[in-house]
């Protein structure tokens, strides 16, 4: 793998034993150039990729893992050895994408060069430093432990993690961590000679645990699974009533996050175009999903609608103190409301119609109510074209049974 | 009449992904994308939920990078994440479709009020100022035509793109006859003619290398986020690195017009011209009627490739003697894209933030 012996490290570096403990690995395992990706990130254990003659993607800071999880998956080849490398800091960076490649047990191997520094920036400590050497450099940070990456490593899952103080000969532990089906993640503490530490004695004393904990598991697969096209899973509606409207019809619905505001301007929407007309529905609600407030706009019209906001309402249902609070100085003008009767009404129409929608049908049905009663008594589109809208619904007995009741 | 189904453009946009040959999907749920992130799991052949938007850029990467095409869907908080990754997939050169729908912001917010907001950030998405192409739909048609656009350019240019929506573009149901909807032809990388060697970025005359898949058995392939030249290998300010880098720009600029798509409907005396992009492209075509039907003679130009801006872009809109450009967003983004700080006096703007601008509030301001 390594395609020259002058490797671009300082004297003494780990990563420069690290790099020919690697290639020493590949060698033993007989495995082509071309079926090995190495995805490195920065920091000098990013210089890798111009020392190899395999395949190679070289990104941002902390993220070659999470980079190597979509080419593990992207390939989905067991030929194929995808190979992340990063250091200490990019591995607290990334801490996220080393749990998650653990958790989903992604075919691939993630190498951590801990060095115990920042080595490019000047030598600044890491989440992965010992306390005892950091104790000299910061004490502030003497009683903060290092991530322990093993650990962290197989309790996600990973198929395989281990920890080697990075002395001489340490090939089989990568060689066998390459040769897991699964994550396999191997943490490689190491001498940074300028900014970390010196001497191999003095790694030993830090108190890193070499260790090798492993999971029994089954490894994820990005498995390609075709499907249906999602027009195919909306329903087409054949107009079979004749209706003409002189102008658009504007309806707003206000009530109440779950009860069914949006369903029953869905119906409506689908209602009018039963009748041959074209229809709008938009929807206004607070980011709470079943709380607040939830208001329905419908356009009805003949022709095409260009813009699908309503300004001048001909008709708002208000069955909710929620809704109501909402259509409060919302519009200057509308020209009919149709409203709960145990809502107290300050509102201005032409046409006011009261009705005991809530009593009546519950909070969940008073809409559909309050819509069948406007349809009986005004019969913009004939009552038969809501009733067999509804009659295709999956759940149709409530809603049937909510505008049969006025 | 044809039968017809009530459907959001969400669906469209999706369906339009995966019939353009997209097949993946990565994505975190936010609203208002959230329609496209639940359809895709619904119909791409491949689809993962990332724990978090940098994580799915750089999974998307990975997958483009040996040669499946991703997308993803996300708004202003998401994006704000992605950016870093964005500029790496644009580095790298590697193809994907972000949807970024837009709501209200400074940060999180209104999730479900929509907005105009992101204009400026998505042209300045990338460090040094290098533009990514942006789409942005007016309309369902749009909706399935410019998401195939959309993917097209970014095969054809190896570089992210970005189809820009807004809440009530993506969540607004409406009737509407697929049926109607152009067929599209399935894109995907073709193999490069037989070569000897091949060096990851060299382009041999061209704009854009030919792409080889990370993990194939013929050549080393070397893709890389870092300075680089040709041959992907990490570079400092060498000429064939600067070559490169500048080369990122040119491939977008240069073939810009090949991939600029608006509306112009020009009504002859070029006296007044109504500019819009997304949601409010709705207000203008109806005020646009609305105008006509009292004599007053305007034009409208609905601007479908944001950025890069094409010279005929800008053509038209120099050829009026009065320009109202129409945003829903508090100073005028569009405006400060085409003219910058000193917006010239024979340009208007026409702004709202928390609701939608109504054709009426044009018309009005038009009259007056």
């Amino acid at each position: 793998m390594l395609n020259t012996q002058s490797l671009p490290y300082c004297p003494g570096c780990g990563h420069r034993i690290a790099n020919q403990n690697l290639d020493k690995a590949i060698l033993q395992r007989q495995i082509k150039s071309l079926d090995i990706i190495v995805v490195s990130d920065i920091g000098c254990c990013g210089l890798i990729d111009g020392v190899v003659d395999c395949h190679t993607i070289h990104g941002l800071h902390g993220r070659s893992c999470a980079l190597a999880i979509g080419v593990a998956l992207g390939l989905n080849d067991e030929t194929k050895h995808v190979i992340a490398i990063q250091g200490d800091g990019g591995a607290t960076i990334g801490l996220q994408h080393l749990l998650e490649a653990a958790r989903r047990n992604v075919n691939m191997t993630l190498i951590v060069l801990n060095n115990l520094v920042y080595g490019m920036t000047g030598g600044q400590i890491s989440g992965l430093s010992a306390e005892r050497f950091k104790a000299e450099r910061v004490p502030e940070e003497k009683d903060v432990p290092f991530f322990d990456l093993v650990k962290l490593s197989y309790s996600a899952g990973a198929a395989f993690s281990a920890r080697v103080v990075g002395k001489g000969k340490y090939e089989e532990v990568i060689n066998e961590a390459i040769a897991t089906k699964g994550f396999s993640m191997v943490e490689i503490v190491g001498l940074c000679t300028p900014y970390g530490l010196t001497k191999m004695k003095e790694l030993g004393e830090l108190g890193y645990e070499e260790i090798i904990l492993k999971n029994e598991r089954n490894c994820f697969e990005s498995k390609r699974i075709e499907k249906v096209s999602l027009f195919e899973k909306v329903s087409k509606i054949e107009s079979q009533f004749q209706i003409h409207l002189e102008k658009p019809y504007k309806i707003v619905l206000a009530g109440s996050a779950g009860e069914g505001i949006q369903s029953a301007a869905d119906i409506l929407a689908k209602t009018a175009m039963r009748c041959g007309l074209n229809a709008t529905k938009k929807g206004e609600y607070p980011i709470t999903v079943g709380t607040g407030f939830s208001i329905g706009e419908i356009i009805w019209s003949e022709n095409p609608i260009l813009y699908s906001g309503i300004e001048k309402p001909d008709l708002v249902i208000i069955t909710s103190q929620d809704g109501y609070a909402m259509m409060k100085g919302r519009y200057p003008e509308i020209e009919c409301i149709m409203i709960d009767s145990s809502i107290s009404n300050e509102l201005v129409s032409p046409k006011i119609i009261t009705g005991d929608y809530r009593r009546l049908a519950g909070g969940k049905g008073a809409t559909m109510c309050a819509i069948a009663d406007w349809l009986r008594k005004e019969k913009i589109v004939p009552i038969d074209a809501l009733i067999k809208c509804v009659s295709t619904l999956k759940y149709k007995e409530e809603i049937m049974k909510a505008i049969t009741l006025v | 009449m044809p039968a017809v189904s009530l459907i959001d453009a969400s669906r469209i946009i999706t369906e339009s992904c995966v019939q353009s040959g997209a097949e993946v999907f990565v994505g975190y749920p936010i609203t208002p994308t959230n329609l496209v992130y639940s359809y895709s799991f619904e119909r791409f052949p491949v689809a993962l939920p990332a724990p978090d938007e940098i994580t799915t850029l750089q999974w998307m990467s990975g997958f483009s990078s040996v040669g499946k095409f991703p997308v993803t869907a996300t708004s202003f908080p998401g994006y704000a994440l992605m950016l870093e990754s964005i500029n790496m997939a644009f580095m790298m050169e590697l193809p994907m479709l972000i949807i970024l729908s837009q709501r209200l912001g400074p940060s999180t917010g209104s999730a479900t009020t929509g907005a105009q907001g992101d204009l400026l950030l998505l042209r300045s998405s990338i460090s040094g100022g290098f533009p990514i192409p942006v789409f942005c739909p007016s309309s369902f048609e749009d909706a399935w035509f410019l998401t195939h656009k959309a993917i097209e350019t970014s095969f054809k240019l190896r570089c992210p793109v970005v189809l820009l929506t807004s809440k009530e573009m993506v969540m607004t149901n409406k009737s509407f006859d697929t049926g109607e909807l152009v067929p599209l032809k399935k894109l995907y990388w073709t193999a490069p003619d037989e070569m000897e060697k091949y060096q990851s970025y060299y382009t041999n005359g061209k704009m854009v290398p030919d792409f080889i898949p990370l993990g194939n058995n013929q050549h080393q392939v070397r893709i890389n986020a870092s300075t680089h030249d040709y041959t992907g290998l990490i570079r400092k300010t060498t000429p064939a690195a600067m070559q490169n880098t500048k080369r990122l720009y040119e491939k977008v600029i240069q073939q810009a017009k090949d991939f600029t798509f608006y509306e112009f409907q020009d009504s002859d005396k070029h006296d007044i011209l109504l500019v819009s992009y997304d949601i409010t492209a709705e207000a203008v075509r109806e005020s646009f009627n609305l105008l006509h039907a009292k004599q007053k003679n305007v034009s409208y130009l609905i601007v479908k490739t944001l950025i890069p801006v094409a010279n005929e872009i800008s053509e038209i809109v120099s050829s009026f003697q009065k320009v109202f450009i129409i945003e829903e967003n508090l100073t005028g983004l569009l405006a400060e894209l085409y003219f910058g700080n000193n917006i010239p006096k024979n340009i208007f703007r026409i702004n709202k933030i928390g609701e939608m601008i109504n054709p009426q509030e044009i018309v009005e301001e038009i009259l007056n």
